[in-house]
């Protein structure tokens, strides 16, 4: 337990050092919302009311998708997991820790716009607050699976970058978050809801606990997890 | 002396090539022991299986003691310091480095440096330093001084040798047959996947019949003696200058390297 909770701790200072989780878990995205925020509430003045979400959902999909899976690939696909192995370290160190610092990091980034949203842009705050933060939980914690699933599958960082963007414009696009996902097209609306982003956002603005409403975002949960587990039995054999 | 690494008839394969042929060793506590082979020749899926880190298919590995273990190849995050990478294993393995050993491997100095900072020798002496955490009975080293200056091969070699005589096992595969026949009590010659030779570097030398050759210079020429008895020959030629009292500037003699014997054995194997 001593272990875990060094490397956790470890992980974060980590990230910290390298820049790439900075980059993506802080600058970009409240770059993007002190932006976009400006352009949207002087363009649409109702975006008020949903912006802290929409600019969370922003903010969480770039980090969990681009900002997170380079530093698995760093592990996994490099010669640092035969070290961890043979130094007794178990294999899903890497990835737990990963995890737990990018989620700890995306929360910090998600409750700076909560804050800053309405003293800035006037944004409405959620009304059911308790319910925000379980919901933005849950939705950080969903992404990061993916972001899991991409940092364990591909071997190099090239390719991550290219799959990465292919997972995160469609979320970003198809979500609903720059504009209604009613003005899509059907086909496009229904592609935009594979991606965990559609139902976060959903779920960020609704104003009571549905149950049903958590269902998509627990399959895409289940489905990334089934695949963390083969993955990470595959790495094992492969050390 | 108790052996603490048994191999027993320990065959691999890679799909059809069968890398180890019923490989049988045994390394006693506290020998330094060497692993030459040409490439190719099963080595690292020897010090794999070993390891644990490669299943094999028959046979058997016992092993009396705890491991250490050093890559060949390894790595760590970047941006991880040294000091906090000798603390993340300390915590895993629950045991601490032994404090002398960071004079000893120069770790002090570099304790705050980040990963990506260290040169090729700093890092080959971190993952020996973290190879050592918890005092291993069985320390493992693949290729220690790859990329190593003199100075630092020099230090790491006599490291290896302190550890040895606190009983450590040391179990070694180096390219360097320099490095093998200065470190090593005993070595084994992997050839195809089969031993062909296991013994010290003395026994090697008598094995392939190499003559010992004897150099002798005086004020006037320099000539060159083979044989395979060397108190006789020796004493018959240092009579004979004896008896013309003609002295002698130089006496050298040779029997070769480690690698001329290597060679010479495979080249025997192959024939």
């Amino acid at each position: 337990m001593k272990a875990i909770l060094y490397g956790i701790g470890l992980q974060f200072k980590l990230d910290i050092r390298s820049k790439t989780l900075l980059v993506t878990c802080y600058l970009v995205p409240l770059l993007f919302f002190m932006i976009m925020s400006g352009i949207f509430t002087s363009l649409m003045p109702d975006a008020t009311q949903t912006l802290i979400q929409s600019m969370t959902i922003m903010g969480v999909s770039m980090g969990a998708l681009i900002g997170v899976p380079p530093s698995m690939v760093e592990i996994y696909s490099t010669n640092i997991k035969k070290m961890y192995s043979a130094n007794n370290v178990p294999l899903y160190f890497g990835i737990f820790t990963i995890v737990i610092s990018a989620f700890i990091h995306l929360m910090i980034m998600s409750f700076i716009i909560f804050i800053a949203a309405p003293i800035i842009f006037h944004a409405s705050a959620p009304e059911n607050i308790p319910l925000y933060f379980f919901t933005l939980a849950l939705f950080i914690i969903v992404s990061l699976s993916i972001s899991c699933v991409l940092g364990l599958a591909i071997k190099n960082q090239a390719k991550l970058t290219m799959y990465s963007q292919i997972i995160f414009l469609p979320s970003i696009m198809l979500s609903g978050i720059m504009f209604p996902a009613s003005f899509l097209p059907d086909l496009l609306e229904t592609i935009g809801k594979i991606f965990p982003a559609t139902w976060g956002y959903t779920l960020l603005c609704q104003l009571d606990i549905n149950f049903f409403t958590f269902i998509p975002l627990l399959i895409i949960f289940s489905i990334s997890f089934i695949l963390i587990l083969l993955l990470l039995k595959k790495a094992q054999s492969e050390s | 002396m108790s052996q603490v690494i048994t191999l027993s008839n320990l065959k691999k394969n890679y799909g059809n090539h069968e890398v180890l042929k019923g490989v049988d060793l045994s390394i006693e506590k506290g020998e330094i022991f060497g692993i030459l082979g040409i490439n190719g020749a099963g080595k690292t899926t020897l010090l794999e299986c070993i390891e644990g880190f490669r299943h094999y298919h028959s046979g058997n590995i016992k092993i009396a003691g705890n491991i250490g273990i050093q890559l060949q190849s390894a790595s760590l995050p970047s941006y991880m310091r040294v000091d906090e990478a000798i603390q993340l294993f300390s915590k895993w393995k629950n045991k601490n480095l032994d404090p002398s050993l960071f004079t000893a491997l120069n770790i002090t100095e570099i304790n705050k440096k980040l990963y990506y900072q260290l040169s090729a020798g700093q890092k080959r002496k971190l993952h020996l330093a973290l190879a050592l955490i918890g005092d291993p009975d069985i320390l493992i080293l693949d290729e220690p001084t790859t990329e190593l200056d003199v100075e630092a091969k020099q230090a790491l070699h006599q490291e290896i040798k302190k550890l040895s005589q606190k009983g450590t096992t040391i179990l070694l595969s180096s390219h360097d047959m320099a490095e093998v026949e200065s470190l090593c009590t005993r070595i084994a010659i992997l050839n195809q996947g089969k031993i062909i030779f296991v013994g010290t570097t003395e026994q090697l030398a008598k094995k392939v019949n190499k003559k010992y050759s004897i150099k002798i210079i005086d004020e006037n020429e320099e000539k060159e003696y083979f044989t395979s008895d060397i108190i006789d020959t020796l004493s018959t030629i240092l009579e004979q200058y004896k008896l013309k009292n003609k002295p002698i500037l130089d006496i050298k003699i040779n029997r070769g390297t480690l690698e001329d014997h290597f060679i010479e054995l495979s080249k025997e194997v192959r024939s």
